[in-house]
């Protein structure tokens, strides 16, 4: 069985920051990330708030880092099957999806992905906005820049396999399940968006609705649509509107709590729209805006100076017009609370976060009932500690984070995680102290 | 050789610190505020490195403004400013030996976030050696 | 790999033009710059990519080093602030010198700010790379220094960040002083008795840090201290600490007599002067230290402390002391204050009714936990008033700065579940009170969405004033209250609304403690607020831009103990990473002497504020000597030599001045 010091889960942001932080530390790690590239949901953003530097620009060279890291190991595809303890050790138990391409010959060429003649659209980097093929490499900067196989829209026509300059594609290769040794295991498995579209906001049938993380991709420089255009017929749209809270602080979806970065997100499309197109009108229909973040509030009457157009008030339905356009039902609040409906040609639903993975029958840490997040046992005094000695929790596992938040998070908990292989920290939670020393004055 | 689009430019040599006119400078950039493009930036730990003859030799090349792009204050080094502002006028007492008009060089301070400031003072700068430049010729 | 011997070959260099993905080749021609600059007959390879950070943008600079033996490399491209490194490692692996490598900025200065010319932004990047290789070309191989670390910490502030900042570090084995400027541990949490979600007692969950702090050999802890000079840089720091003397020196009966008899009586700060204090003082019961302290600026020595514990115990004349200490790296825990009122700002100080929300939370807990009714100044509270945004999210023209400071634009962040908080502790207690909210946006993010759920469902009448506009609150004595609160609100479509009150109480906003001193010993960038900075917000989001020096908690933006406590915990692992390693590579760009110019005038030795410099006997006579690990890399010297014998290593004027004319001429495409 192969020995690490740490296994983290999830090759995010705050997963990738733990494991260069254990590295640089001397620590031996093992990044499991179930996609086929590291780099989580911050590489498929466009710029990041507040202080507007593309995403890919600092996800990147972490990506880089964590593959040339001498300490760390990653296996992509790959994701724990099972943790649990091993006497003060654990036995964590590896399910590894095959790639159906020999990662030692694959040059990231992208032969095979011309050649396949399968199209998809799937909810992967391009969150369905782009076609994508049964083979390829992931996405421009994918790490690692491997092409891999995906074998539920695969028709196994072997046009790749002919192309392949390298004979790197091997349908021959199959699931495997590994075992290895951990000392400590960190927990970064990250968030989905909120996956509900409510019925009134269209369930998700209306071509140009579309989700906050759709926005960020067709604003990235890597855009599916090479620009601003709306999905429904390719129309540069001029009355965009973005919903906030259509994912969070509601309780009909599962989902009271506030996400805490859907504000800041849709403020930072906003300007970033209203560079890309200076014509058009940008509305912002909000609760309350919770821009509480270093250098977030300044960034909030920025987007006001530039003419972003706040409106307080719930929105309570969408419509659809034949023309693709939507009717936006916004509820003014109070007394005498009027209904005012608006039209617009994109709306944007500023979804919330949720957890992207469930520990339940795999590893024994407490979930919060209320929020299904991985249970903080001590939120105040260790925030990284979960219900099980030895397992941390890092960035958006735990609850909603911005990206700054969920690097020091991942930080704070690389550190726990050194404190308990120096066995301090297992001191603490087992042995008993010492006496108390005098306080120099 | 043809003649380029920056040839005819009045030329500006902006002189900025790692720790505030660099990031400030590049700030402007994040938010893509617009300057005119003959303004070239080195970057170094201090403008208080140079000496006089430096800022001499910059004019004799054929830079028509230098404009120091300094911490101010805040320098991180200590006392630097002080030092920087001494010799700073040492080099406007030379420019007038020379009949260099003094305009064509100007200390100020910009901090990290100080963007718009440095927009500002390029562009500033920028016309006045314009006018200048169209006036001598 | 080797180094080769670079420095004895002819120049061949390679320049990779990025298209950033288009943020640099929408505006600038790429291609064309790539095929000018290669007109240079110094340039052996020149091309342009898309991403060049990526892992094939890498891949490609080092195979073209390996290929074409280029051993001066260029990338045009971002910010060096955000690459410049990722590619000096790209190049040190290929076996080239490290600082064999320049990187031009052509998106931040370039691309990003001439996006209508994009002539002039082609040429520009053209220019700009042609002065990079005059510069390159006459860059000598620099090889950095290597220090050893002092492994040991220091901690400045003694609230919850550095209590865990100190205790992390100890875990990993590392030493720590932990030094607190005040009598007393522990901070402002001390100060809050009820914390969301359980409601624990803040002096509890500190003690609780405490405790292991204080059982921990490894850390020293020192209050009462402060930092007073320091030298020295990462790994190795001499810091100067002033040690005020306690006064009560040993736990003698009497003491508590003492307090009692001590005829000064001064606001006390940890209730925010809601009640008064001795001179001789303990803030609470379980203090720690628990012995009291005597507080200097106020205690007149006249004994009378001293006849209650019969003479022993208590020094009126003690020595104030000094000490050094080296450490290695130093994290910044220094902590928050809560914004204090200007007089008149929404009647404060012009009625004692009204308080700020850290008053409001004192008063609560020094309340007669049998009192049926909230009595306050002999007047029973009936109605409250909360007004958020006090000192926080001011706009200029509408609110009014302190004097010589600037306005407070930043959100707090904590003040508007710490407000609703509040509020629905006082409901379950006074379930007859009625509260009012008048905010301009509730900020209960994350889970504290819960506690505005609650507010909501306690009644409390929330009120949307606009943002440009400022609640007029006046005293009005009437039956209704005692004061009578204007303002507009937003969510009855604009009324003008009247709010009465007995008590308003200001939800005020969170600014850094004031370190003007430590932020000029250590010279540590601060930024809007006078919050430390961090050296980039994404990057490097705990770590100062001065090396060594580490951020924790408020100190650097309003958080809450949750993010105060993880940011302390990333602080000292990355001041671990540090201290756990015997020695750490120096800065390459040093001052250096050139032995055979130098005459020894000493003109450098008094220029240098770092005392980097002596002349020592060499060569026959005095010669200039630099310590590399206390040159700061200023250049101060270079300038006052009469012989020009010392170089700024990288920053060669000549060198400069190759660069800066190359940029003026340019690569000209025929």
């Amino acid at each position: 069985m192969e020995k690490f010091d740490a296994v983290i889960v999830g090759g995010g942001i705050a997963g990738m920051q733990a494991a260069l932080d254990l590295g640089d530390q001397g620590y031996k790690v093992l990044l499991l990330e179930k996609q086929a590239s590291i780099g989580g949901t911050m590489i498929q953003l466009s710029k990041v708030f507040p202080t507007l530097d593309c995403a890919s620009c600092i996800t990147t060279p972490k990506m880089s880092a964590v593959s040339s890291h001498e300490n760390i190991t990653l296996w992509t595809l790959a994701e724990p099957k099972k943790i649990e303890p091993n006497g003060d050790r654990f036995k964590v138990t590896v399910f590894q999806k095959a790639r159906y391409v020999n990662e030692k010959d694959c040059t990231g060429c992208g032969e095979c992905e011309q050649a396949c003649p399968v199209i998809i659209y799937d909810d992967g980097y391009d969150e369905s906005l782009g076609p994508t093929k049964a083979v390829g490499v992931p996405f421009a900067t994918a790490m690692p820049q491997k092409a891999v196989l995906h074998d539920d829209y695969c028709i196994f026509c072997g046009k790749c396999a002919r192309a392949c300059p390298t004979d790197a594609i091997d349908f021959t290769q199959r699931d495997k399940e590994i075992e290895v040794d951990a000392g400590t295991v960190i927990l970064a498995t990250g968030f989905l968006q909120t996956p509900t579209i409510k019925e009134e906001y269209g369930g998700g049938r209306f071509k140009n609705v579309i989700t906050g993380k759709q926005m960020d991709r067709i604003l990235a420089p890597t855009s599916p649509f090479g620009g601003v255009y709306r999905p429904g017929d390719g129309k540069i749209p001029d009355s965009i509107a973005f919903v906030q809270c259509a994912g969070s602080r509601d309780k009909s979806i599962g989902v009271p709590y506030c996400s805490a970065v859907c504000c800041m997100y849709a403020i930072k499309q906003a300007t970033l729209l209203s560079a890309a197109l200076p014509l058009a009108d940008i509305t912002i229909y909000y609760m309350d805006i919770r821009t509480f973040g270093k250098g977030h509030e300044e960034f909030y009457e920025q987007a006001k100076a530039m003419g972003v157009n706040f409106v307080r008030g719930k929105v309570a339905k969408i419509k659809e017009k034949e023309d693709g356009n939507l009717i936006v039902r916004v509820e003014t609040f109070g007394e005498d609370g009027r209904i005012e409906e608006f039209e617009h040609d994109l709306v944007v639903l500023s979804l919330g976060l949720v957890p992207q993975w469930y520990p339940k029958g795999i590893v024994n840490v407490d979930i919060d009932e209320t929020t299904k997040f991985i249970k903080l046992i001590k939120p105040m005094t260790d925030p990284t500690l979960t219900s099980m000695p030895g397992i941390f929790v890092a960035g958006t596992a735990g609850g909603p984070k911005d990206i700054v938040e969920s690097i020091i998070s991942g930080s704070a908990a690389a550190m726990k995680a050194a404190e308990w292989l120096n066995g301090k920290l297992r001191d603490a939670f087992f042995a008993k102290e010492l006496d108390v020393k005098q306080v120099t004055n | 050789m043809s003649e380029t689009v920056l040839d005819k430019e009045p030329k500006i040599l902006v002189i900025a610190t790692h720790a505030c006119s660099y990031p400030g400078i590049d700030n402007a950039g994040q938010g893509h505020l617009e300057y005119p493009a003959s303004v070239f930036v080195i970057r170094v730990p201090d403008p208080v490195l140079f000496p006089v003859d430096f800022y001499l030799k910059v004019f004799e090349m054929g830079y028509d403004g230098i404009l120091i792009a300094s911490c101010g204050t805040d320098s991180p080094y200590k006392k630097s400013y002080e030092k920087l502002s001494k010799r700073i006028d040492e080099v406007y007492k030379a420019m007038k030996e020379k009949g260099i008009d003094i305009s064509r060089l100007k200390l100020t301070a910009i901090c990290t976030v100080c963007a718009e400031h440095y927009v500002k003072e390029v562009r500033e700068m920028y016309e006045k050696l314009k006018a200048m430049k169209a006036q001598a010729s | 790999m080797s180094q080769r011997t670079q420095e004895n070959e002819e120049p061949r260099v390679g320049v990779f033009v990025c298209h950033c993905g288009g943020n640099i080749s929408d505006v600038v021609d790429v291609e064309k710059v790539a095929k000018t600059i290669s007109k240079d007959p110094r340039v052996k390879y020149a091309t342009h990519f898309m991403f060049m950070c990526s892992d094939p943008g890498q891949n490609m600079v080092a195979e073209k080093i390996k290929e074409l033996k280029l051993n001066r490399v260029i990338v045009a491209a971002c910010s060096p602030k955000l690459h410049e490194l990722t590619f000096r490692k790209v190049v040190a692996k290929s076996g080239l010198n490290p600082y064999f490598y320049e990187h031009v900025n052509i998106r931040e200065q370039d691309s990003w700010v001439h996006s209508h010319e994009p002539e002039k932004a082609t040429e520009k990047a053209i220019r700009l790379i042609e002065g990079a290789i005059e510069r390159l070309t006459r860059q000598n191989p620099l090889k950095p220094g290597k220090k050893k670390t002092v492994p040991h910490a220091l901690v400045i502030g003694g609230g919850v960040a550095g209590l865990t900042a100190a205790l992390e570090l100890a875990r990993r084995d590392i030493p720590v002083t932990l030094v607190e400027k005040s009598p007393f541990l522990g901070g402002r949490v001390t100060q809050i008795d009820n914390i969301y979600p359980t409601g624990e007692d803040g002096k509890d969950l500190v003690d609780d840090l405490i405790q292991k702090v204080l059982k921990n050999d490894l850390i020293t802890v020192r209050t009462n201290t402060e930092v007073v000079d320091a030298s020295g840089s990462i790994g190795d720091y001499q810091v100067t600490l002033k040690i005020t003397p306690r006064g009560v020196e040993e736990d003698v009966e009497g003491l508590d007599k003492a307090i009692e008899i001590c005829p000064i009586s001064v606001d006390n700060e940890f209730d925010y002067g809601t009640t008064k204090r001795k001179a001789i003082y303990k803030p609470y019961p379980k203090a720690v230290p628990n012995l009291p302290a005597i507080d200097w600026n106020t205690c007149t020595r006249c004994g009378e402390c001293l006849k209650a514990t019969n003479n022993k115990g208590i020094n009126l004349n003690p020595e104030f002391k000094e000490d050094t200490i080296r450490v290695g790296a130093v994290v910044m825990a220094t902590g928050f204050k809560p914004y204090e009122p200007l007089p008149g700002e929404y009647g404060y100080g012009e009625d004692p009714n009204v308080i700020t929300l850290p008053q409001l939370i004192r008063i609560m807990e020094n309340m007669d936990p049998n009192s049926k009714e909230f009595i306050y100044n002999g007047r029973k509270i009936k109605k409250i008033a909360f007004i958020h945004c006090v000192g926080s999210r001011q706009i200029e023209g509408v609110h009014t700065p302190k004097e010589g400071k600037e306005l407070n634009t930043y959100c707090s962040r904590v003040c508007c579940s710490t407000t609703l908080w509040a509020a629905n502790r006082l409901k379950k207690r006074f379930p007859d009170i009625h509260m009012f909210d008048l905010y301009r946006d509730i900020r209960t993010y994350q889970f504290y969405e819960d506690i505005y759920e609650e507010a909501s469902r306690n009644n409390v009448v929330f009120v949307k004033f606009p943002d440009e506009e400022i609640p007029q609150v006046k005293i009005v004595k009437d039956d209704k209250g005692l004061f009578r609160i204007e303002t507009t609100d937003i969510l009855l479509r604009g009324k003008t609304v009247a709010v009465p009150a007995d008590l308003v109480v200001l939800a005020v906003g969170i600014e850094p403690n004031p370190i003007r001193d430590l932020i000029e010993i250590f010279s540590i960038p601060y930024g809007s607020g006078g919050f430390l900075l961090e050296g980039h917000p994404k990057l490097r989001p705990v770590e100062s831009s001065m090396e060594g020096i580490f951020l924790a908690g408020t100190a650097q933006a309003p958080m809450s103990i949750q993010e105060t406590i993880i940011a302390a915990t990333a602080a000292a692992g990355k001041a671990a990473t540090i201290l756990t390693k015997p020695e750490i590579e120096l800065s390459p760009f040093v001052a250096s002497v050139n032995l055979d110019k130098c005459e020894g005038t000493g003109r450098c030795v008094q220029e240098c504020e770092y005392n980097a410099i002596e002349l020592k006997e060499a060569n026959g006579g005095k010669k200039a000597v630099i310590d590399p690990s206390l040159c700061a890399g200023c250049g101060a010297c270079v300038p006052v030599c009469p012989n020009r014998a010392i170089t700024l290593e990288g920053y060669d004027i000549d060198q400069i001045l190759a660069q800066v004319e190359g940029m003026l001429k340019g690569v000209k495409a025929e």
